[in-house]
C-alpha cells in the first residue's frame, strides 16, 4: 500500500471516480435535457440548466486532474494511450468544447432558457457524445486489443472500436444519465421531484441491465479482464455495486432522497473501483503494467507530497462551493441587459 | 502539410487561442478585486456595479479559457507523446500544482459570479482574493513547465536514458524566474489595456454612462502600474537569455555574426542565406550593453552554433520587435491619458483614439513574446535534449485533426464575437454600456 506506484494509481483511479461523480452528473444533466418528457419537461430542463450553471467548470477540472495525474505519474502509459486513442479522444475533446461553449453562450448571452435552439441542441448532442467516447476510451484499456510491439503501440481502429468498448461507451453514458436525476431529487420539490424520481428509477434500471450485460460480454470479448474481475477479490466490488444499486432503487421507491443520492454515488464508485481493480496491476491490460508505465520514484514522491497540500486548499473550497449553491436551483444571474 | 508541421500548427493555434482567454482569466480577477474592494472601502456602489457589469463577458471568456485549456492538456499527449514520456516526470509537478490553483480559481470564480443572491457583499469581495491569487499562481506554475523546456534541469542523462530525476530542481529551472514574472505581469497589462479600450471607445462615440470614466481609470491604472515592470523584467529576461539561451538571443536580435561591441538591430528582415538584415536600423554597441552590460562585450551570433541547431531568425526577430514596439505604443497612450488627468485637462478625441489603438497591443505583445520564446527554442522541444521532430506522435492524419480544431476555434470565435458584440455594443468592458432596459 505504501508503494508510491500503487498510491499514484489509487490517486488516478480516485480522480476518475471524482470526474464520473461530478463531471458525469454534469453530462447527465445534458442527457436529460435531451430526454426530458412529461408535462413538466420544460421545468425539468430549466432546473437542470440552473443547477449546472455555478458548478460545471469546477466539475470539469476533474478531467484535467486525471490527465495531469496520468502524465505526471505514468508518462509512458500516457504517451501510449494518447497515441492509440487519438480518434476517440479528439471526438471527446470536440464534444467537451462545444458543450462548454454552448452552455456558456446560453448562460451569459442575452437570451436564456429555451430560446436558443442552436446552443441548446449543441449542448445536448455534446452531452451524449462526450461520455460515450470517453467511456470507449477508458474501456479500451481493459479490452485487451491494444498491442504494444517493442513498447510502441500498434494503432488500429479495432483497438478502440470493438463490442466491449462500444458497450463501455454506453455504460459511460448510462452512469451520467443515472447520477443527474438522483442528485436533482434532493434539490427540487413537488411534482418536479417526482419527475426526477421517475427518471432516476428508469436510469437505475438501465444502468443495472447494461452493466449486467457487460459481464458476459467481457467473458467473450475481454477474457483477461473478466477473469480478473470475477476470479478474484475484485468481485467484491461487483457485489458492492449491485447491492448499492438495489439500495438506491429501494430508497427512491420509499422517497428517501438524501440517502438515495449517497447510494447512487456509491453504485458508481463501486462500479469504477471494480473496473480499476480488475485492470490492476496493469494500465493497459496484458501489455503495460502500472510499474512499467510509472515515472521515476522521486517524481511519484513529489506528486504524492503535493496532493495533500493541494487537497487542503481544494476540499474546503469545494465544500464551500457546493454548500453555497445547495437547494433549489434558481437563475443566479439577472437576465442580460438588466444589470444595474 | 506533413505531420510535424500540422502538429506544430495545431499546437500553435491552440496556444495562441488559449493565451488570450487565460490572460483575461489572470487580469480580470485583479480588477474585480480592486473594484469590489473600492466599493467596500469608499461605500461608493458604482464600483460594485462596474465589477458586476464585467461578469457576463468574464463568464464566457473564462469558460472558453477552461475548455481551450482542456484541449491543450490533451494535445500534449495527442501531438507530443514522446515529449511527455520524456519530460512528464520533470514537468508533471508544475502541472499538478497548477491543477490545484486552477481548481481554486474555478471555484471562487463561480462563487463570485453566481453568488450575488446567496452571499454578502463582503463575502463576494473575499471570494475575489483567492480568485486573483489562484489565477496568478496557476500562471506562475504552468510557466515553470515552459521554462523547463527552455532551460531543462533536474535530471541526468546516462547513456541516453534519464536518471536521477530531481523534480524540485526541474520546477525551479533557470528560465522559470524571469519567464514567470514577465509573463504573469504581462497578463495584467494586456487585460488592463483591452478593457480600457472598450471604455475609451464608449467615450469616443459619446456613449458615456455614469461609470465609464471611473472604469476607464481603474483599468488603465492597473495596466499603467505594471507597465514599467515589463521593461524591467524584460531587461532581466534578455540578460538571462543572453547567458543561458544564446541561440535564442541571437535570433531575437537577428545577430548573425559573433562580434565584440555588437550593435542592436531594430526592425529589418533577416536573411539567413546571406547573414544580413535588410532595411534595419543599427544602434552601435547597444546589444552588447543590453546583453552583457558592457559596450565591448562579445555577443555570440547564430554562426557560433551548428547550422542544424539554431532557430530561424525570420520567425523570431520580427516578433521580438513587435513586442517592444507594443510597449512603446501602450506607454504613449497611457502617458498621455495620465498627463491630461494630472493637469485636469479634458480628454479629447485624439488621446481616446490613441487608447483605442493601443488597447489590443497588450495582447499582441504577449502573443509575440510567446512566439519569440517558442520559435527561438527551435529546433528543440527540450533544448539540447529532444528535438521537436522526435517528439511528434507517430500517428498519421494530423492535418485532419488540425483542420477539425481549426473549425472548432473558428466556431468558438464567431460565437464569442456574436455574443460580446450583441450584448449592447460595448462588448467586453461595457457588457451593455448604453443599455438600460430597467
Amino acid at each position: 500500500m505504501t508503494d508510491p506506484v500503487t498510491l499514484s494509481a489509487l490517486v488516478l483511479a480516485a480522480g476518475l471516480v471524482m470526474y464520473a461523480l461530478f463531471g458525469g452528473a454534469d453530462f447527465g444533466g445534458g442527457i436529460w435535457t435531451a430526454l426530458a418528457f412529461g408535462p413538466r419537461a420544460r421545468e425539468q430542463r430549466e432546473a437542470l440548466f440552473h443547477a449546472i450553471g455555478p458548478v460545471w467548470e469546477t466539475n470539469h477540472v476533474w478531467l484535467i486532474f486525471v490527465v495531469v495525474a496520468l502524465f505526471t505519474a505514468f508518462p509512458e502509459g500516457f504517451a501510449d494511450l494518447f497515441i492509440v486513442l487519438m480518434i476517440p479522444l479528439v471526438i471527446a475533446l470536440v464534444g467537451i468544447n462545444f458543450r462548454g461553449a454552448a452552455f456558456a453562450f446560453r448562460h451569459f448571452g442575452r437570451e436564456t432558457g429555451r430560446e436558443v435552439p442552436l446552443s441548446a441542441r449543441t449542448f445536448e448532442i455534446a452531452s451524449v457524445l462526450t461520455p460515450f467516447t470517453l467511456g470507449m476510451a477508458v474501456s479500451a484499456t481493459a479490452a485487451g486489443r491494444i498491442v504494444l510491439t517493442n513498447g510502441v503501440p500498434i494503432n488500429e481502429t479495432g483497438a478502440w472500436v470493438n463490442p466491449f468498448t462500444l458497450m463501455g461507451g454506453v455504460v459511460g453514458m448510462a452512469i451520467c444519465a443515472y447520477l443527474a436525476p438522483v442528485y436533482m431529487t434532493v434539490r427540487v420539490t413537488g411534482d418536479l421531484r417526482e419527475d426526477f424520481r421517475k427518471e432516476s428509477i428508469l436510469a437505475g434500471l438501465a444502468l443495472g441491465v447494461l452493466t449486467a450485460l457487460m459481464l458476459p460480454l467481457a467473458y467473450y470479448q475481454a477474457p483477461l479482464f473478466a477473469q480478473r474481475l470475477l476470479g478474484s477479490w475484485p468481485i467484491s466490488f461487483v457485489v458492492f455495486a449491485v447491492s448499492s444499486g438495489i439500495a438506491t432503487q429501494l430508497l427512491l421507491l420509499r422517497r428517501r432522497f438524501f440517502l438515495a443520492q449517497l447510494a447512487a454515488a456509491g453504485t458508481v464508485v463501486f462500479t469504477l473501483a471494480g473496473f480499476a481493480a480488475a485492470l490492476n496491476p496493469d494500465l493497459l491490460i496484458g501489455q503495460l503494467t502500472l510499474r512499467a508505465a510509472a515515472a521515476p520514484r522521486p517524481t511519484l514522491i513529489a506528486f504524492l507530497i503535493v496532493l495533500p497540500i493541494g487537497a487542503l486548499i481544494l476540499l474546503p473550497s469545494l465544500f464551500y462551493l457546493y454548500w453555497t449553491f445547495r437547494g433549489e436551483p434558481a437563475p443566479e444571474l439577472p437576465p442580460a441587459g438588466n444589470e444595474p | 502539410m506533413d505531420n510535424l508541421i500540422s502538429a506544430r500548427a495545431l499546437m500553435g493555434v491552440s496556444l495562441a487561442f488559449h493565451i488570450l482567454y487565460a490572460t483575461i482569466g489572470i487580469g480580470l480577477p485583479l480588477m474585480l478585486m480592486l473594484a469590489e474592494g473600492l466599493a467596500l472601502k469608499t461605500g461608493d456602489d458604482s464600483w460594485h456595479d462596474i465589477a458586476r457589469r464585467w461578469i457576463r463577458p468574464a463568464g464566457v471568456l473564462f469558460a472558453i479559457g477552461a475548455v481551450s485549456g482542456t484541449i491543450l492538456s490533451f494535445e500534449l499527449g495527442l501531438l507530443w507523446p514522446q515529449f511527455m514520456a520524456f519530460g512528464g516526470p520533470m514537468i508533471g509537478l508544475a502541472f499538478s500544482m497548477e491543477g490545484f490553483a486552477f481548481f481554486t480559481e474555478a471555484i471562487f470564480l463561480a462563487l463570485y459570479i453566481y453568488g450575488e443572491r446567496r452571499l454578502s457583499r463582503r463575502a463576494l469581495f473575499l471570494c475575489t482574493i483567492p480568485l486573483t491569487v489562484a489565477a496568478a499562481i496557476s500562471a506562475i506554475f504552468v510557466i515553470s513547465a515552459n521554462g523547463w523546456m527552455n532551460t531543462p534541469s533536474g535530471f541526468s542523462m546516462v547513456n541516453g536514458v534519464i536518471s536521477d530525476v530531481r523534480p524540485l530542481e526541474a520546477f525551479f529551472n533557470q528560465a522559470w524566474y524571469h519567464q514567470a514574472v514577465h509573463g504573469t505581469l504581462a497578463a495584467y497589462v494586456a487585460t488592463g489595456f483591452a478593457v480600457a479600450g472598450f471604455y475609451a471607445a464608449d467615450l469616443y462615440r459619446g456613449r458615456e454612462t455614469a461609470h465609464t470614466k471611473k472604469a476607464l481609470a481603474l483599468s488603465l491604472a492597473v495596466a499603467t502600474f505594471f507597465l514599467p515592470f515589463m521593461l524591467i523584467s524584460g531587461d532581466w529576461a534578455a540578460t538571462s537569455v543572453a547567458k543561458h539561451q544564446k541561440p535564442k538571443l541571437a535570433a531575437m536580435e537577428a545577430h548573425f555574426h559573433t562580434t565584440a561591441g555588437a550593435p542592436l538591430i531594430v526592425g529589418g528582415w533577416p536573411d539567413p542565406a546571406t547573414g544580413t538584415v535588410a532595411y534595419a536600423i543599427e544602434i552601435p554597441k547597444l546589444l552588447s550593453v543590453l546583453a552583457h552590460k558592457d559596450p565591448n562585450a562579445v555577443v555570440q551570433g547564430l554562426d557560433a552554433f551548428p547550422p542544424g541547431d539554431i532557430p530561424d531568425p525570420r520567425l523570431v526577430h520580427p516578433f521580438f520587435d513587435l513586442m517592444v514596439i507594443s510597449f512603446f505604443i501602450m506607454a504613449a497612450a497611457a502617458g498621455w491619458f495620465w498627463w491630461l488627468r494630472w493637469r485636469h485637462k479634458e480628454l479629447k478625441r485624439a488621446p481616446l483614439m490613441l487608447l483605442m489603438i493601443a488597447s489590443p497591443f497588450g495582447m499582441i505583445a504577449l502573443e509575440s513574446g510567446w512566439m519569440v520564446t517558442e520559435f527561438g527554442r527551435q529546433p528543440w522541444i527540450v533544448r539540447g535534449y529532444l528535438r521537436t521532430s522526435q517528439a511528434v506522435t507517430p500517428n498519421g492524419g494530423l492535418f485532419l485533426v488540425f483542420a477539425t480544431f481549426l473549425l472548432v476555434y473558428l466556431a468558438l470565435t464567431i460565437g464569442i464575437l456574436r455574443l460580446l458584440l450583441r450584448s449592447g455594443g460595448a462588448g467586453e468592458a461595457g457588457g451593455g454600456g448604453e443599455v438600460h432596459s430597467d
